[in-house]
């Protein structure tokens, strides 16, 4: 087995929220050095999403959501508002090979802490921003959380179903989206570093990576000058496609036909081999026209069965599957025999068993190597190993409240 | 940011077979920041080809939407992978490459010879990213999917649509682009560590892991607490979050305990801010059917395109549902040069969107789709040396 691909290589992360820490996850499980930057005063939002009841013992570090998207971190307590603590950041960006940062453009801005500053403390220095609109042009101090930015992308205008409103989906989708892209982003930054022995700046506008996602809707729309229809689970062309119900309370069943045997196929496995030649389904034109009634046929041998009966339908040369919901994700026999769940101890919060890393690397397997960061748990790594700050240089900054162990809970309350 | 730009990609050489939108998405990506990506299809032209819709109406090979956008900066040649002299052929290519894409059912490869164990005695440090929809092993790794099905099964859909309806996909394919962006960051990092330390690496890309990556704070409910709330809720979270009908279009609202008092003040009620019903987080849960409905009534006589400006200068979340002809108006969208046009020979001169992410020193260019085979003389003849006489008898072979 061979080292992890980022071995070796240092993040300072400022992200908070979804989609920076989703990039920082991907970084760290690839066994980057991430050390998570928090303040007394300006501390992670989603710690303070913890399910249980505000007197819990240090309740900060026992979110389920926070501890899930800051595994294989380190963090440390350093406010950056303060003259002191930014002198403290720009030495620790000496010794860094990537700065990532999510918060709105103008931030880093006021700090003093741009791109050109950073670069001067260390030219190979990465410096990646994760603004939701960028940091140019009249939207960029505009604030877009979590759902706003599939609002902004067109996402949202082409999800709903068939003459209804457009629709939300499941999870703050240009989030992770973001993420994902902030971390290809970086490793194409050190390519090009490996040739040019220099960093550079990257910016990932939320907004602008989630168009990318439906880019070939709005090349349609170039070409037809047609608004794209909502079409709740059909598709322009497959049919049956659809979503049934199926026997238990709320239990769903996907099924899609690509072709004529997939559909001879279908119906063999209903018991109903004759709808094949039926006039109506013999081909794919047919089927399209008629899939209402198709649809009900369908659902009237859904409704007997078990989701499980996808896998009758697999057996049978069907695409279809359960839909699941984010617990059966959890308990899948398919994932549980990939080994995709792995235990995670953490120092304040107990063990628990989340998904591992989902970049599967033959020649460097990667598995989850640290649990999230306690509020300030590595602040001696930080301050003593890295800095090389004596004890007393510490206590003072404890004193001035540049560091700390315990957030001002009063932030997001 | 610095305008410092080179191709510093171009010694990146990715070879993309037929893995539809996922692989696609991925080798566009790779294309477009400068690396040579050459999409290798089958003679009779990849199966995207014949996805719609097609410029003026009639289905060609070359006009469809998803291929023209999806093509982008990629070279094109033509290559029967399951005849033995398209295999010869196909490892000659891979002596040159550092990255292959692929998305055929796991071990498809394997059976022709050319999977990752026979590539990587060719080529030491060859990369193959494999992009499925249960990833190369497991009881479901032979399953068929569609979109459709591969978004049922990572847990997202079950999040998605009205509560009294069926689960909702989302629009536009998102189980394969989601696998596909997926695909592309783990292939940059993969062929940057084999450029680093000469590992070779298969990357195995299981569309259905990467969204159960991705399930928000609903797998951890569980996964930490043993609480499912994964029940899908329709448009409205809240009076603070959800899409609503304004007079004109829809609005979407994400409004944070901190925003409140801005939110009070863009729907006018200032009141509001410090009404024992609504003044915190938990007073407004607890009153959420108020402010449900005071929302709803405000937001019903707006407009959401003029809200939206007012709202972001004022520092509240609230955006508008942008349609395809709202992002191409978009005012911020245009003052960033975010669109452009990319002229087809076929499909002619088309708005296509720009960069997912800005690099100073790595440059970004759409180019266009390639025509079939457009580079067959190029790769084949002029880079590797055939004859015109062998390429005519890979022609007539029906390799090419």
């Amino acid at each position: 087995m061979f080292r992890l691909p980022l071995y070796g290589l240092r993040v300072l992360d400022l992200t908070m929220a979804w989609a920076g820490p989703y990039a920082t996850r991907l970084l760290g499980d690839m066994g980057a050095e991430v050390i998570k930057v928090e303040a007394v005063n300006n501390w992670d939002l989603l710690r303070s999403f913890t399910g249980q009841p505000p007197t819990v013992e240090r309740v900060w570090d026992k979110s389920p959501y926070f501890n899930h998207v800051n595994r294989d971190k380190y963090g440390c307590v350093l406010d950056l508002s303060q003259e002191k603590g930014r002198a403290l950041f720009l030495r620790l960006a000496a010794i860094s090979d990537v700065v990532i940062e999510n918060f709105r453009a103008e931030v880093m801005e006021k700090l003093g802490l741009t791109y050109e500053a950073l670069s001067v403390a260390n030219p190979q220095l990465i410096v990646v921003s994760m603004p939701g609109h960028g940091s140019s042009g009249p939207e960029r101090d505009f604030i877009a959380y979590g759902t706003n930015v599939e609002q902004l992308s067109g996402l949202c205008h082409l999800t709903g179903y068939e003459g209804g409103p457009p629709q939300k989906t499941g999870i703050s989708y240009g989030d992770p989206m973001a993420g994902i892209a902030a971390a290809g982003a970086i490793a194409l930054a050190l390519w090009d570093r490996r040739r040019s022995g220099r960093g550079q700046y990257v910016e990932v506008a939320q907004r602008e990576n989630l168009i990318g996602m439906i880019g070939e809707q709005l090349v349609a729309y170039s070409m037809t000058g047609r608004e794209p229809p909502r079409r709740g689970n059909r598709d322009s062309s497959m049919a049956p496609h659809g979503c049934y119900p199926c026997q238990g309370d709320d239990q769903w069943l996907t099924i899609a036909c690509e072709d004529d045997a997939q559909f001879a196929a279908l119906c063999r496995a209903m018991g109903r081999p004759e709808l094949a030649s039926d006039a109506r389904f013999a081909d794919v034109v047919s089927r399209y026209r008629n899939q209402d009634a198709l649809d009900v046929l369908v659902a009237a041998w859904t409704r007997e069965r078990p989701k499980a009966a996808a896998a009758a339908l697999q057996a049978a040369g069907v695409p279809a599957s359960p839909v699941l919901s984010a617990a059966e994700v959890f308990e899948d026999a398919h994932l549980r025999a990939r080994g995709f769940y792995e235990s995670v101890a953490h120092s304040v919060a107990g063990v628990w068993e989340v998904e591992g890393p989902h970049w599967r690397f033959s020649e460097s397997p990667a598995h989850i190597r640290l649990a999230a960061p306690a509020f300030g748990e590595h602040n001696g790594y930080v301050f003593r190993e890295l800095l090389g700050l004596s004890a007393e240089e510490i206590a003072e900054l404890e004193a001035e409240g540049v560091t700390g162990s315990t957030p001002n809970w009063a932030v997001h309350e | 940011m610095p305008s410092e730009s080179s191709s510093s990609l171009e010694d990146l050489r990715v070879l993309e077979l037929t893995g539809g939108v996922a692989a696609g998405y991925c080798g566009k990506l790779f294309a477009e920041y400068g690396a040579d990506v050459i999409k290798v299809e089958p003679p009779s032209g990849d199966p995207l080809r014949r996805r719609g819709p097609f410029a003026e109406e009639r289905p060609h090979r070359e006009t469809g939407a998803p291929w023209l956008y999806l093509g982008t900066g990629k070279r094109g040649v033509t290559l029967e992978l399951a005849q033995p002299s398209g295999q010869r052929l196909f490892r000659r290519m891979v002596e040159e490459a550092n990255v292959i894409v692929e998305g055929f059912p796991p071990g498809y490869l394997d059976s022709l010879g050319i999977g990752f164990e026979a590539l990587r005695a060719i080529k030491r440090r060859i990369v193959v990213v494999s992009i499925t929809p249960y990833g190369q092993s497991g009881p479901k790794a032979e399953w068929r999917a569609t979109n459709l099905t591969s978004f049922a099964s990572g847990g997202q859909m079950s999040l998605t649509g009205e509560p009294e309806r069926e689960p909702l996909v989302n629009g536009g394919s998102q189980a394969e682009y989601q696998a596909g962006l997926q695909a592309f960051s783990a292939a940059a990092l993969a062929a940057h560590q084999a450029d680093t330390t000469e590992v070779p690496q298969h990357v195995d890309v299981s569309a259905q892991e990467c969204m159960a990556s991705a399930l928000e704070l609903y797998l951890p409910w569980w996964a930490y607490l043993k609480r499912d709330i994964s029940k899908r809720r329709g448009n409205v979270m809240s009076g603070m979050v959800g899409v609503f009908p304004a007079a004109d279009g829809h609005i979407g609202l994400h409004i944070m305990p901190r925003n409140w008092p801005w939110f009070a003040r863009a729907m006018g009620r200032e009141e509001l801010i410090d009404d024992p019903k609504f003044r915190d987080n938990y007073t407004r849960l607890q009153n959420n059917d108020e402010l449900e409905a005071i929302v709803y009534a405000w937001a019903a006589g707006q407009s959401a395109k003029e809200l939206y400006r007012q709202a972001g200068a004022a520092r509240a979340p609230i955006a508008f549902v942008h349609t395809m002809g709202d992002l191409l108006e978009s005012e911020q969208l245009r003052a960033r040069g975010y669109f452009h046009e990319v002229e087809h020979p076929l499909a002619g001169r088309q708005t296509y969107p720009g960069a997912p992410f800005r690099m100073s020193a790595v440059e970004w260019e759409p180019g266009r789709a390639p025509l079939l085979g457009e580079h067959n003389r190029a790769v084949y003849c002029e880079e590797m040396g055939l004859s015109g006489r062998e390429l005519s008898h890979l022609r007539t072979a029906g390799v090419v």
